[in-house]
């Protein structure tokens, strides 16, 4: 038999469920990142879900996206019963994915152009970059997540998410220096 | 001599600011002192200009990555019928 619901436990709930469901999509995309498949990404958003309402009483309101995330991160861990660094393997699927223009905003033509010039030379210095810089560059700039969500995912602090982030786009900016160049022009 | 290298020193300023000043995270914010003398000579300096708007170019084009594996909407109905499950008490 289950035990009644109080008022004050039913406020608690729905306060959760406000906190929580404006990151389910988030939490599927990281979790999809982590894990390479959007069946395992399920599993574990559903356990992490389970773990963040047990342990509701232990929030404190502040950063529900990042607190949410280092639950992700915790449950894979615990799932895989291993300790490892996480890596963010998804960008060759996102990569090999239909276009986005049009699907999800319109940017404008001349932007169209320019970005596609440099799609096969960006593809290609992504996939030289260490893993652990490449996470950081996809979880902030393909993911949108903030400096501190991306902390939480990748288990480092901000600053060492800074720096990687800093070395990749370096990187990524100096391989793609001849394709800039060729850009400026039409972009102008 | 001592302007060209006052903008050498400033450039190296600004370079190490870029990343804050385009991310523009909560978590490391610039000072508005520290971004007008960023803004005042990436006005005036060629070299800083062009840098900023390849890394701006950057981010436009990985973040136009994400759009192309949207998130299943199935899934989420999926995810948020187990929240609903669990603020309802019908699982724990």
């Amino acid at each position: 038999m289950s035990e009644a619901i109080t008022p004050d436990d039913a406020a608690r709930r729905r306060a959760f469920a406000e906190v929580v469901e404006p990151e389910i999509e988030v939490m599927l995309r990281v979790a999809r990142s982590i894990t390479g498949s959007a069946a395992d990404a399920e599993d574990l958003v559903q356990e992490s879900l389970v773990r963040a309402f047990r342990a509701i009483d232990r929030f404190d309101g502040r950063h529900p996206r990042a607190w949410l995330l280092t639950i992700v991160r915790n449950t894979n861990s615990n799932m895989h019963r291993r300790r490892r660094p996480i890596a963010v393997d998804d960008w060759e699927l996102i990569h090999a994915s239909r276009p986005a223009f049009g699907s999800v905003e319109s940017p404008a033509a001349e932007e169209v152009y320019v970005v596609q010039e440099l799609d096969g030379a960006l593809q290609a210095a992504v996939a030289g970059l260490d893993p652990k810089f490449r996470s950081a560059l996809v979880l902030v700039d393909v993911h949108d997540l903030s400096y501190a969500e991306a902390a939480a995912v990748l288990d480092v602090p901000v600053g060492t998410v800074m720096s990687r982030l800093s070395r990749a786009r370096e990187r990524v900016r100096k391989a793609l220096g001849p394709t800039f160049t060729t850009t400026r022009g039409e972009q102008s | 001599m001592t302007g060209a290298l006052r903008q050498m020193v400033t450039c190296h300023w600004t370079a190490r600011r870029l990343q804050r000043y385009l991310d523009a995270d909560p978590a490391a914010p610039l000072t508005p002192g520290e971004i007008t003398r960023l803004e005042e000579h990436v006005a005036t300096c060629e070299r800083c200009s062009e840098v900023m708007r390849q890394h701006r170019l950057l981010h436009r084009a990985l973040s136009l990555w994400s759009g192309r594996r949207p998130v299943d909407p199935a899934s989420v109905d999926r995810m948020r019928t187990v929240l609903d499950d669990l603020i309802d008490g019908r699982q724990t």
